[in-house]
């Protein structure tokens, strides 16, 4: 394939991701290495769930269940194959194998949702407990896989994090296993957080797609009218086997492909943009501005791996917008997608 | 549901054993065996399964099949055993003499059957036993002696797509399911069970979702039940969402219904027109469903009572039932459409669209959905007691049903 400014752009970053996995350092080109090794990760034996507490919420908090599960898919990183920004056509293999977290209905009746990146938006207000029965839906790969939620409150049991023998019951969720993580909601929760992958291959699987959103409001606020979380993250070659790196919002790259954001003017919008790879970004969106937590307007504040920036306005200035990260290389590679407001 | 199968065959069940983890799926190459009655490598289902290797696909032709098939030890898991999926009828087991079950999966983990009917077997049509991980799939039992479709000491499987009827206790059966500190589940999706005492019978079953299915025209729908008779009482942590419960007033104890009746066992004892039984259990849940038709009620719920042995799983705790439509808008009432002794803690009702219940005072139902205890009542549970068998009838609210395209009510078989 011929170096081109695109090509060129595609490719940085593309180079192996070094992983450990259950004490082995692994140099991974292609996913199958790390999941080999992963798939040899035998139980902690610290990791069997023995009485598990069970978490009530504060008085006037309520259990919040939800029902998740990790699985495969094949996913489409561009899916119209254009770039509408730039209106030209995205030449190439675009599908990868993906992991991502699924909503159910109770019991895994049934898909709630489609199975997507990022997984659902969980919420909660200040008291709730975040009551996630979790299943390991995923048995080709053959690995343990986890939920690991930031800014909630929880115990060792339900942190879901693989920690060699230290693991304990919700760090190790073998394929078919469902365990169910009860997190709370306190106060110093209130915030917008991610949650991902965390068992013995979660660099790889978390960059594969297993992540998703937390939002915990206090109690009583009132929603905004329009909500949206934008994960930032490349898919490299070393996890999707195609030829270039794709910097993508979501899991799609280039505008058109991300997702498009819809407003009318009046309305309250939050907009909260997660780092969920190892980059630094940030978050730009054209043609507004808002103020950052210590009260300074911004509109293009910079935000690092699994950390939270959040854009919040009452819309008044209709238009169709872009918004993108403006580390160029990203942009240019992707990482950007529109904003359209209606009069 | 009860010792069922003791009762039935004690010389031909394997003896329960621990599935253990699921044994490591096979390497390959695998290779396809082809089973018909002419032409084709084997004639007998049987010879196909003891030339395969573990992973190897069978599959089978149209034809009639007068075999017992078993599939034995781990030498055969991940076995695929491929009939007809369109037409499951076309490939028949049928059975000759005392045969016993129509394919038995014994300690061979994530074996799939998939494409078959089974008529006749003294046991059961399909059945899986001390396995981790299995698939049955577009299977229909047809007259099999106590279980249509049949999973017992295993862990973690599907049973999809399927049909059972006029077997002389449960339809569809899952129980002893081992205790798992991180359960694998179990789906039962898009089946009917009809024609039996017991649409599906589940003692001491655990971790099992049932949806988008029918059980009709049975003496009682579900029955999650705890029982002795079987090790790890009591049934737990299953699902019941989104089927279809109705018209559940088969009186098998009277006319000539197309089984062996039997007099003796739980089976026998069921409570006639009840939609769903819950005899003892903990967290377990019955969400969304249709229930109506049922002439003695929708939903039981009862103290585990003939527990004896472990007498902390006879209590009802942490059980849910919301959320259900009752009645059909009032067109086809259940005789009441929730029963509840007022037995355990942390029971919780939503009375949203109920429109009666037993007690009518709705005393025992009060608590519960704050975790606190619900209000029993001896003088109830007693009442409840005496609706055993086809002494509920007695209690019938017994009415018309609008028609239904390609079902009809059945109460007494061969009057």
């Amino acid at each position: 394939m011929a170096t081109t400014r695109r090509t060129f752009f595609g490719a940085a970053g593309s180079v192996a991701l070094l992983c450990t996995i259950g004490g082995e350092e692994v140099e991974v080109t292609a996913p199958e290495q790390a999941d080999a090794v992963a798939a040899r990760v035998k139980r902690p034996r610290g990791a069997i769930a023995q009485a598990v507490p069970q978490i009530q919420p504060a008085p006037g908090g309520v259990r919040r269940e939800y029902w998740i599960q990790a699985e495969t898919r094949r996913w489409n990183i561009t899916p119209k194959g254009r770039d509408e920004w730039h209106n030209r056509r995205i030449a190439g293999r675009n599908v990868f194998t993906a992991y991502v977290y699924r909503e159910m209905t109770p019991g895994f009746a049934g898909p709630a949702g489609p199975a997507k990146m990022p997984g659902p938006i969980l919420t909660g207000e200040v008291g709730d407990v975040l009551v996630v029965h979790f299943r390991n839906a995923d048995t080709e790969l053959r690995q343990a896989v986890t939920m690991h939620p930031h800014g909630v409150k929880y115990n060792p049991e339900y942190d879901g994090a693989y920690m060699g023998e230290f693991t304990r019951a919700g760090g190790f969720i073998a394929p078919g296993e469902t365990f169910t993580y009860q997190w709370e909601c306190t106060p110093d929760s209130v915030g917008v957080w991610p949650y991902h992958d965390h068992g013995p291959n979660h660099t790889l699987n978390t960059f594969r797609g297993l992540f998703g959103t937390i939002i915990v409001r206090p109690k009583g606020q009132a929603w905004p009218n329009k909500t949206y979380a934008l994960h930032a993250h490349q898919l490299v070659p070393a996890v999707t086997k195609l030829e270039r790196t794709f910097q993508c919002i979501n899991g799609r790259a280039y505008a058109g492909n991300t997702p498009t954001l819809r407003s009318r003017v009046g309305e309250t919008v939050e907009i909260h943009a997660v780092g969920m790879d190892s980059n630094f970004h940030t978050f730009h969106i054209h043609g507004h501005r808002w103020k950052d937590p210590a009260g300074v307007y911004t509109d293009n504040p910079a935000f690092g791996p699994n950390e939270v920036v959040s854009a919040r306005f009452v819309e008044d200035n209709p238009g169709r917008w872009l918004y993108h990260c403006h580390v160029f290389t990203h942009q240019d590679a992707g990482m950007a997608g529109w904003y359209v407001v209606d009069p | 549901m009860l010792a069922a199968p003791g009762v039935a065959s004690a010389q031909t069940y394997p003896e329960p054993k621990d599935p253990g983890p699921v044994a490591p799926k096979p390497k390959g190459p695998f290779e396809t065996h082809t089973v018909c009655k002419r032409g084709c490598a084997f004639k007998k289902i049987q010879a196909a399964v003891n030339a395969a290797d573990a992973g190897d696909t069978i599959r089978v032709r149209n034809g009639v099949y007068r075999e017992a098939v078993r599939i034995n030890g781990q030498k055969k898991r991940y076995l695929k055993l491929i009939g007809n999926r369109k037409h499951p009828e076309k490939v028949l087991l049928r059975a000759r003499g005392s045969m016993q079950n129509g394919i038995a999966v014994n300690n061979a983990d994530e074996v799939t059957v998939d494409g078959f009917m089974a008529r006749g077997y003294k046991a059961n049509g399909f059945f899986f036993t001390n396995v981790n991980g299995y698939k049955m799939n577009h299977l229909i039992a047809r007259q099999t002696g106590v279980y249509g479709l049949y999973a017992f000491n295993s862990i973690g499987g599907s049973i999809l797509n399927s049909e059972a009827y006029y077997v002389n206790d449960g339809a569809f059966y899952i129980g002893q399911t081992p205790p798992q500190d991180k359960p694998k589940r179990t789906i039962v999706r898009n089946v009917s069970g009809w024609g039996a005492p017991l649409g599906f019978s589940a003692t001491n079953m655990r971790y099992v979702t049932i949806t988008k299915s029918r059980f009709y025209n049975n003496a009682v729908g579900i029955a999650p039940n705890a029982l002795d008779s079987e090790k790890f009482p009591p049934a737990e942590e299953n699902v019941i969402i989104d089927n279809e419960i109705f018209w559940n007033n088969f009186n098998f104890h009277q006319g000539k219904p197309p089984f062996p009746v039997r007099s003796e066992g739980t089976a026998a004892l069921v409570p006639v027109g009840t939609g769903i039984l819950l005899f003892g259990g903990k967290g377990n849940r019955v969400e969304n469903n249709r229930i109506y038709g049922n002439f003695l009620a929708g939903v039981v719920a009862i103290e585990g009572f003939l527990v004896e042995k472990t007498p902390a799983a006879r209590t009802l705790e942490r059980n849910q039932i919301k959320g259900n439509r009752f009645g059909e808008d009032g067109t086809d009432v259940n005789g009441m459409d929730l029963v509840y002794d007022g037995n355990g803690t942390g029971n919780c009702f939503s009375m949203d669209g109920v429109s009666t219940t037993f007690p009518a005072d709705r005393s025992t139902f009060a608590g519960g959905c704050d975790g606190s205890p619900n209000v029993f009542n001896q003088t109830v549970q007693q009442a409840l007691v005496g609706w055993i068998g086809e002494n509920a009838v007695k209690a019938w609210n017994k009415h018309p049903h609008p028609p239904k395209p390609g079902i009809k009510p059945l109460e007494i078989y061969g009057s």
